[in-house]
């Protein structure tokens, strides 16, 4: 403890500031109006100090972490010197601190004996903002001009005064400006609250001591992660990886390269050398940069590590101009969430050659968007968007999970009954898929496909998905999974599809998605065969591939292991294998299997 | 039902982990208290054994006992040691893995070590059939019943002792669930089978499914548990009738509970908030928070305008997490009404420790009952809350449980010392007050949870503090809260199995409706409330109630076309006709702009997505008698003794008193009150008096 306070008072602050965070969230679940909000949680909450230094986040959105802080500087930039109380400041533009246009931030300056002591701050995804296509979300806009409102800081209260001007722009620019407005609204009542219980912190320990303890709870985070890294080996660890392209210039690959540089108790995330930015809405700003890094890289540190700018001060985030990772103007990036998701997967596999023992390989890459739009013969628009991703890849010492969000974005999927009871779309599938998460020591999760039939005269059926074309990585000899796949029609048409396409089905046509297949870890040679036995059992694994992936031969009649054959199998394929070297990532298992053949 | 007729005395017995605390009333408020050990291996065991005690004890015999009111963990437990019945379930074709995939959602953030729970029911004991009712209710694709059977088969041959039965949409038609669950009857009659529409005829397809797997899941054991409970009664010839306590906190008999185990699962707390509510309304007052801390985990609950606060979902099997009001999915999806509580994992037994950062950090972890605090002297080298609590001089060494308990207070200052004051270079008190009120701290999160997170204001509340720690608590917690008077009822550690006397029967019934409020049929919303309030009375009347005993209560939940969530609003008595519908909606609207701070305009189109109706039955005597007289005579007075009170005060020689002599004249702190069953501190700041009706009252 740098200067002499007791820690007990301390603790206790460290407390309150906190749950002040977290009750903002709260608030914000509890009176926001739309399904993005409150099932995805796509919003987060922050308290920040009075020159913009976050100091607390609320539990939400990984996704979001490092972007208030980039926001409110941008705030500081312009306002500065022009601050009162009962100001509330918004913000949207990713050219000016926001990151994708859905994104709107409000923030709220707090003043106490005379000054400035701090910010609340909130960041929320809503459900329009405008633009070429409902929901603001479309993957193949290819300028920010197309994408809709862009709002740069600006006051959207004055010395307590609404900004009029600015209320009915919003208004005459947004699809449904009663929900955008009610959750404007829940943003202002969480930042009002962390206002009135603040003042009351305040009020007990002084402005002067309330702000050393604020600097206090960053410099603890700092010493908290400074410390963990010490503890992580020095080296430079690089990664690269590949999306399948933007859905613009087809076929292109878009390449993702990180090269992390660990000394002492300090750690950089460079991107450079990730591809230039592209005409496809997937751009990043640098802000959504930071986030997939600091969580990649939080995800390896030990818990209870509070999340504020002394989390940030020992993490380094640096990326080019121009380039996919850190974009400018014109780029759009309404989509980028699937680059971030990549990203953080991208940081996994730089730290995963620093920290064998402690990373996954590959999860399911994320965020398939699946949207269908169009009219009701009475004219009346519909709008469905699926958000899904939902399995991880094999962990050094447990199977990958299956059926569980990715860990940069923890959203929720939609109920199966309640789109069919409000979309023109029948679910005629929901379900896990048997071998096609990688092999390995531990095998990566199940993955599952939805299946949708469509039940008006006709829609636009637009997706966004990937991982088909480069596949997810098994680590430490654990097989690569399956590729996603899109089809229309299967069974009859069997239209296989890109990664990602616009396209317009008609009534009757139904529409499947796979998601890719998470990678494996260690070698399937590896894996002790009562696990396998289980897979069978449970229909996640054939017999026939319990065989070819992994050695092990099941009696099927009595549910057991035939040992004998087992051994044998094995010993077999391991006699093939000797000269092999451990591969540490692997994208392709013929890679494993033709060296196995020399 | 009002038990067997000249019997007078109710009894409440509620099981924990460690402790079955049993409390007799009679009419006329004499009041016996038991607490004995927990028989774990089978829990009915020591209820019985505790009468018998408490009968030899007392001279009353088993014909005085005019009903036996009970709260049980053994649902939940079931649940959290995955001990219920090896249970299959039946599904709609392309949909094998809802229970599993569940909504995708994790509790944890940032950690690749999280691990779902398993599912209740494996996958290959998961089976699905090729059938289909569409959203509207229309069959798309006729079951055949000869596929059935074999899905059937394949569950009996591998001998599951229920079967669960959930298809898609099927709360819109039950046909194809009906010929199931008849399929399974005639294969293997007296088989354990749950079907969806049955348990729960509500759309979203996990929670349905979760809820019915639960049910068919704990049927067995239940059913199990309360053979044995009323085996173990008859054989002490005590054959009055036994009411469970539910989760909701209204009474059901152990028939209906056998029927839908579901609504017992978060029994166990349910007593202490309805006997605070009850208590409350006694008292006069409207709005209180009722704070219930015991060994391991401290719960708080809402009682507002003298109501109980109530959730229509909960999760069970989790765990506490603080803060996991954010972030759902560390459990089992449970949709059924049930008290709002928020839980802590923090007790008496919450271990004490240092993070990385050199933070002192109180719980979740707990020392548990063995080898419990380093004070027990059983082995315990962990210091915990109680550690802390004694060698601040407010826990009696000597006289734990009445002096049942002898305590170590060197061992207890010496674990203190070494493990937390040193290495943050503290005195052993200061470290010790800090534990104290870092505990107070986690504490307040939880009744901010249910209070200020919901834009309730604790400071226009008063704090109901009961449990072996509540009191103890209580006092320095209110003072950070804002709150300025608690009330401590008398007997406060056996308070919850108190509270199941003062409860009322109630059964709650729901159902899917989802149309647009404007464009609703009449005809036919009024058939389907009244085909629930049928079954309710048919239920009440089953059980003894007749006539104006029965209480029919209807609500309705809405929201605005496109929203997720819905409020539950009152409706009308009678029958609904087009003012009653115009009622509803304007009392949506209030509720929308209560919760939300706003509401649309009278275009924006409302949505009623469910239909509930609450049975009551209720009970001819009174809940709670004038006065309660216990029977236990108090201790030994005990003399003054040195207590920490912060930094600023430090040592004070505090007076221990017996709750007798308290009386209507508040006295100033600092004091000790001690009780058989519970200690409580009122620090030199606050005032205490004794009520009319026994309840320590303290001003803070």
């Amino acid at each position: 403890m740098g200067e002499a306070r007791d820690p007990i008072t301390f603790e206790l602050f460290k407390n309150a500031i906190f749950s002040i965070a977290d009750e903002m969230a709260l608030t914000i679940v509890r009176t926001s109006y739309s399904g993005v909000i409150k099932d995805n949680m796509d919003f987060s909450t922050a308290f920040c100090d009075a020159n913009g230094k976050l100091v607390a986040q609320g539990l939400t959105l990984p996704g979001h972490l490092g972007s208030i802080p980039t926001a409110l500087e941008a705030v500081m930039r312009r306002y500065g010197a022009d601050m009162q109380p009962g100001d509330v400041f918004t913000l949207n533009d990713p050219f000016e601190g926001g990151m994708h246009l859905p994104d709107i931030f409000v923030f709220r300056p707090i003043y106490a004996e005379g000054r400035r002591v701090a910010f609340s701050a909130t960041v929320c995804h809503h459900t329009d903002v405008g633009g070429r296509v409902p929901g603001s979300n479309a993957s193949d806009s290819t300028e920010i001009y197309q994408e809709g409102l862009r709002i740069p800081p600006m006051k959207l209260y004055a010395a307590g005064v609404r900004n009029e001007t600015l209320f009915s722009l919003i208004e005459r620019n947004v699809r449904l400006p009663v929900r955008v407005f009610g959750d404007l609204r829940a943003q202002l009542a969480a930042c009002h609250i962390a206002e009135g219980q603040f003042l009351e912190l305040v009020a007990r320990y002084g402005a002067d001591e309330t702000e050393a303890m604020m600097r206090e709870v960053i410099d603890y985070a700092e010493r908290l992660t400074r410390a963990a890294l010490r503890d992580l080996p020095d080296g430079t660890y690089s990664f690269e990886d590949f999306l399948d392209d933007d859905g613009i210039e087809l076929g292109k690959p878009i390449r993702l390269f990180v090269t992390l540089h660990k000394k002492g108790d300090g750690i950089v995330a460079d991107w450079t050398g990730t591809s230039p930015q592209v005409k496809g809405a997937i751009n990043n700003t640098l802000s959504f940069t930071k986030a997939a890094s600091y969580t990649a890289i939080r995800s390896v540190l030990p818990e209870g590590i509070p999340n504020n700018e002394g989390v940030f001060r020992a993490i380094e985030v640096k990326a080019p101009p121009g380039t996919i990772a850190n974009a400018v103007l014109p780029a759009a990036c309404a989509a980028r969430g699937l680059t971030g998701l990549r990203m953080t997967d991208c940081c996994f596999g730089a730290l995963a050659m620093m920290l064998p023992d402690r990373v996954f390989a590959a999860s399911d890459g994320g965020a398939t968007c699946i949207t269908i739009g169009g009219y009701y013969a009475d004219r009346k628009p519909f709008i469905y968007a699926d958000f899904t991703s939902g399995t991880w890849g094999g962990r050094p010492w447990a199977d990958g999970l299956e059926g569980n969000a990715h860990i940069f974005a923890n959203l929720a999927s939609h109920s199966v009954e309640i789109t069919e009871a409000e979309q023109p779309i029948q679910i005629l599938g929901y379900e896990f898929m048997a071998d096609r998460g990688g092999p390995g020591k531990y095998r990566g999760g199940a993955p599952f496909y939805r299946e949708y039939r469509f039940m008006e005269g006709e829609a636009i059926l637009q997706v966004r998905s990937d991982r088909r074309y480069r596949r997810c990585f098994g680590l430490y000899g654990g097989w690569p999974g399956r590729p996603s796949m899109n089809t229309v029609n299967p069974g009859t048409e069997d239209r296989i599809l890109p990664s990602k396409f616009t396209t317009m089905i008609k009534r009757d046509d139904i529409f499947r998605h796979e998601i890719a297949g998470p990678g494996g870890w260690g070698d399937p040679l590896e894996r002790e065969p009562a696990r396998v036995l289980r897979d069978v059992r449970n229909e996640l694994v054939t017999p026939e591939a319990a065989q070819r992936d992994y050695g092990v031969v099941i009696d099927t009649a009595a549910w057991v292991v035939d040992e004998l054959a087992t051994r044998r199998e094995r010993e077999r394929r391991l006699a093939g294998r000797k000269a092999v070297p451990a591969m540490a990532v692997v994208w392709d298992e013929a890679s494993v299997l033709g060296l196995a053949a020399e | 039902m009002d038990g067997r007729a000249g019997s007078s005395f109710r009894v409440g017995v509620d099981i924990g982990g460690t402790f079955t605390d049993i409390v007799l009333m009679s009419d006329d408020g004499a009041l016996h208290t038991k607490k004995i050990a927990s028989s774990v291996d089978d829990y009915a065991r020591a209820i019985a054994e505790g009468l018998a005690e408490t009968f030899a004890e007392t001279g009353l015999g088993s014909d005085d006992v005019a009903e036996i009111r009970h709260g049980t963990t053994v649902g939940s437990n079931a649940i959290l040691e995955r001990k219920g019945a090896r249970t299959g379930l039946i599904g709609t074709k392309g949909f094998r893995d809802i229970l599993d995939i569940r909504t995708l959602r994790m509790p944890r953030l940032y950690d690749l070590r999280w691990e779902k729970p398993a599912p209740l029911v494996e996958r290959y004991l998961r089976v699905t059939v090729d059938e289909r009712i569409d959203a509207q209710g229309r069959v798309q694709r006729p079951l055949d019943p000869s596929e059935a059977e074999a899905a059937v088969r394949r569950l009996l041959q591998e001998k599951v002792e229920a079967i669960a039965i959930c298809l898609l949409n099927s709360f819109t038609n039950a046909a194809h669930e009906r010929i199931i669950r008849d399929i399974v009857a005639r294969m293997a009659p007296g088989l354990t089978v749950c079907s969806s529409f049955e348990v729960l005829p509500e759309i979203k397809e996990y929670e349905r499914t979760s809820t019915t797997v639960i049910n068919a899941y704990l049927k067995p054991v239940v059913h199990r548990y309360l053979r044995s409970l009323r085996d173990n009664l008859d054989k002490s010839k005590i054959n009055a009738p036994v009411l469970l306590m539910q989760s909701n906190g209204g009474l059901t008999t152990d028939r209906a509970a056998a029927e839908l185990p579901i609504h017992i699962v978060e029994s166990g707390p349910a007593g202490g908030v309805i006997g605070s509510q009850v208590l409350a309304r006694a008292m006069g007052l409207g709005h209180v928070i009722s704070f219930d801390m015991g060994g391991t985990t401290a719960k708080a609950s809402l009682i507002e305008a003298g109501e109980v606060t109530r959730v229509h979902e909960c999760e069970v099997g989790g765990g506490v997490i603080v803060g996991s009001r954010l972030l759902t999915g560390a459990g089992y999806t449970l949709k059924v009404p049930a008290i709002d509580l928020a839980e802590v994992g923090a007790g008496g037994g919450s271990l004490l420790w240092l993070d990385a950062g050199g933070s002192l950090r109180v719980g979740p972890r707990s020392a548990g009952a063995s080898p419990g605090p380093v004070c027990y002297d059983q082995g315990g080298k962990e210091p915990t809350i109680t550690d802390a609590n004694v060698l601040l001089g407010y826990i009696n060494p000597g006289y734990l449980v009445g002096g049942g308990l002898r305590l170590n207070a060197d061992k207890a200052r010496e674990a203190v010392r070494e493990k937390i004051a040193k290495p943050m270079g503290l005195s052993v008190e200061h470290a010790a007050h800090g534990a104290h009120q870092i505990a107070a701290a986690n504490m307040i999160r939880a009744i901010k949870s249910v209070s200020t997170e919901r834009g309730r204001d604790p400071r226009q509340y008063t704090m109901m503090a009961f449990g072996g720690n509540g009191p103890l608590f209580a006092a320095g917690m209110a003072e950070s809260l804002g709150i300025k008077r608690i009330v401590v009822p008398p007997v406060p550690g056996l308070f919850s199995s108190f509270g199941l006397l003062c409860a009322e029967v109630e059964h709650h019934y729901s159902r899917t409706f989802r149309r647009l409020l404007k464009q609703v049929d009449l005809a036919e919303l009024n058939a389907a409330w009244n085909h629930m309030a049928d079954e309710a009375r048919r239920q009440l009347t089953d059980e003894g109630f007749i006539g104006d005993a029965q209480r029919i209560g209807r609500t309705a939940s809405l929201h605005y076309q496109g929203q997720t969530y819905e409020l539950n609003v009152p409706v009308p008595d009678g029958p609904i006709d087009q003012a009653a519908v115009a009622t509803i909606a304007e009392a949506f609207g209030r509720e929308h702009e209560r919760t939300y701070g706003h509401r649309a305009g009278p275009e924006e189109p409302v949505e009623l997505i469910t239909i509930l109706v609450t049975g009551h039955g209720l009970s001819r005597r009174a809940r709670l008698p004038e006065q309660t007289r216990p029977s236990r005579a108090e201790g030994a007075r005990q003399p003054a003794r040195k207590a920490y009170f912060g930094a600023k005060v430090e040592w004070l020689e505090t007076p221990v008193l017996r709750r007798s002599e308290l009386d209507a004249m508040p006295r100033q702190g600092p004091m000790i009150i001690e009780e058989y069953d519970a200690t409580c501190v009122v620090p030199p700041t606050a005032r205490a008096s004794l009520d009319s009706r026994g309840n320590i009252v303290i001003e803070v």
